[in-house]
């Protein structure tokens, strides 16, 4: 197993190793805090209540189990793809293919989340704007700046995290200092534990970002030092950030009223602090859309490359742009496909989708942990999950116990992109005799399913009314022809195969 | 060998041009253009399920035509 692996990395096409630990932590800070997440509080804390900052802990807790097996596959395996390439080594095949399909999927709803955000975000201001038309424009702008490389995409990345994190801090202050003395902090009790949980799978999202640290391992700086120690950071950041703000905002406006708001947390700073206070957390806002864009159009075209690279995918995938170092390809197949979906603007239906996708992948690189210290016990591991197996098994049964709580309309949207990823998986895996063969009986059936057709007609059980004479006639001899082209068509694919 | 490449030539686009007619039919029936509805005794209710038949029918036949079109030559 290990031979195999090194093989893998030794095959591994390089990458630059540009990001440090500051930006690999603002990588996954600036991945989470995006314009979509803090839009979605005020529809948790109709869910929840007052107890939506418990709720909001919690999650980062559970999101953390997760990202402690991040970590150590992180540092064990130096290889891009995150959670694709993690399955791929552990289980491999159809498993590891899935795993890759969502993960893709999840990151470019992720982003198009993230760039409409955005131009939410933005109407606060500009009102006249055409939402789906600046959310597109977004997605091009940063797809130019992935195609640029990775780091002129780490620099934007720490700026633009660390101009939220201040405007997010003068928030929390603001907010604290209009609750001193006029305001009685509020009790999270009696609360729905339905609803508590239903907040929590809603929720899940907030803590999306971490995962982007593991998933550019293969351009992170001294890996095994600098990626857990990233992924454990920007947890506890990402912590600290969403329960202080959803402590503020639910301290100064209910719940109940928090629910309503387009935009609950420019709301509550308008609030606290005036209609100056309203703008400035708008503008924050505004940017961590634009970081969270950043950092998934990233992530979705890392997915791309490593699929490619794995023959899952057209090799084209695994293309790096000989100046820049970066996959060129995957960055513009991505901000094609995220662009077509952004211009829907179909948020709610973005951000179920974004939960569920990687609600599946949580579960699967918890699996794929615990495979890997079945098979691959003596692999090198600079850092190891604490408390294994608990951590893992915990990560798994919060996530399966989350998915109960998700929109049954998005988990059958779920189960039809799975048979879509397993027709894509059978056309490009079976390889191309057993695809003539397939063709071959598909041939075969419409020949025979409109010989049948042709059999009815001539008997008149099938009976052309009012129609001129002569077309019934004319209907036959075209439904024979049919026949004889599609069974000779059926015969030339089955004796192409035997070929 | 130059037999059968002819072969699958011709009966690539038969069936590239069987699968093409289906789908135009597909429309011309739900949309009951030329009374294509009433020529085959289609209601109005079911004009979507034919819609659909017609659609896959075409879109299979158009898929095997291109593949016997392009055959990889060994």
């Amino acid at each position: 197993m290990n031979s195999k692996l090194e093989l893998k990395i030794m095959d591994e096409p390089q990458l630059k190793r540009d990001l440090g630990l500051l930006r690999a932590t603002m990588l996954g800070v600036g991945g989470a805090i995006s314009a979509g997440g803090f839009v979605t509080i005020g529809y948790a804390a109709g869910l929840a209540g007052y107890a939506i900052v418990p709720v909001v802990f919690v999650s980062g807790f559970i999101s953390l189990l997760t990202m402690f097996s991040y970590a150590e596959l992180g540092t064990a395996i130096p290889l891009a793809g995150g959670e694709y390439t993690f399955s791929k080594v552990a289980y491999g095949g159809l498993i590891s293919f899935f795993t890759g399909w969502f993960e893709w999927l999840s990151n470019m709803f992720y982003t198009a989340l993230s760039a409409i955000g955005f131009a939410y975000a933005i109407s606060y201001i500009f009102p006249q704007i055409n939402i789906p038309l600046m959310a597109v424009i977004v997605v091009i702008i940063f797809a130019c700046v992935n195609l640029r490389g990775v780091k002129a995409t780490g620099t934007a990345e720490v700026i633009i995290t660390v101009a939220v994190l201040i405007i997010m801090a003068i928030f929390v202050l603001g907010g604290w200092s209009y609750t001193q003395g006029t305001q009685t902090p509020p009790s999270p009790f009696p609360f729905s534990l339905i609803g508590t949980f239903a907040a929590a799978s809603f929720l899940f999202d907030l803590y999306l970002g971490g995962e982007a640290v593991a998933a550019s391992q293969a351009e992170i700086k001294n890996p095994g030092r600098n990626i857990p120690i990233a992924i454990v950071l920007s947890g506890a950041i990402l912590i600290m950030l969403y329960t202080s703000v959803i402590a503020i905002s639910v301290g100064i406006v209910p719940p109940a009223i928090l629910k309503d708001q387009s935009s609950p947390i420019a709301f509550v700073a308008q609030q606290a602090m005036g209609p100056a206070g309203g703008i400035l957390v708008t503008i924050g806002l505004a940017i961590a859309g634009l970081a969270a864009t950043n950092e998934s159009i990233m992530a979705q075209s890392r997915v791309l490359y490593a699929m490619g690279r794995d023959g899952y995918l057209p090799k084209q995938f695994c293309k790096v742009h000989k100046r820049f170092c970066t996959p060129y390809v995957a960055v513009i197949v991505c901000a094609i496909f995220t662009a077509i979906f952004t211009a829907t603007g179909l948020v709610n239906f973005v951000v179920y989708a974004v939960n569920l996708g990687f609600i599946i992948g949580f579960t699967i690189v918890n699996l794929s942990l615990i495979k890997l210290r079945k098979i691959a016990p003596h692999l090198k591991r600079p850092f190891k999950v604490p408390l294994y197996p608990l951590t893992p098994i915990a990560g798994i049964a919060t996530c399966l116990f989350l998915i109960l709580f998700i929109e049954p309309s998005v988990l059958v949207l779920g189960l039809e992109l799975g048979v879509v990823a397993l027709l894509v998986y059978y056309i490009r895996m079976v390889g191309y005799v057993r695809i003539r063969i397939a063709l071959g009986g598909i041939s075969f059936g419409l020949g025979v399913f409109a010989a049948f057709a042709a059999y009815l007609l001539s008997n008149n059980i099938i009976v052309l009314r009012d129609a001129p004479a002569g077309v019934s006639t004319l209907f036959l001899w075209i439904l024979v022809f049919i026949s004889v082209v599609q069974i000779l068509a059926g015969l030339l694919h089955v004796t192409a195969s035997e070929q | 060998m130059r037999i059968r490449r002819t072969l699958s030539k011709i009966f690539g686009l038969a069936q590239i041009a069987v699968g093409a007619l289906a789908m135009v039919f597909a429309f011309l029936s739900f949309y009951n253009i030329f009374g294509t509805q009433t020529i085959l005794g289609i209601s109005g209710e079911s004009a979507g399920l034919y819609l659909w038949v017609f659609i896959i029918f075409g879109l299979l036949s158009a898929i095997s035509g291109i593949f016997l079109l392009y055959e990889q030559q060994t």
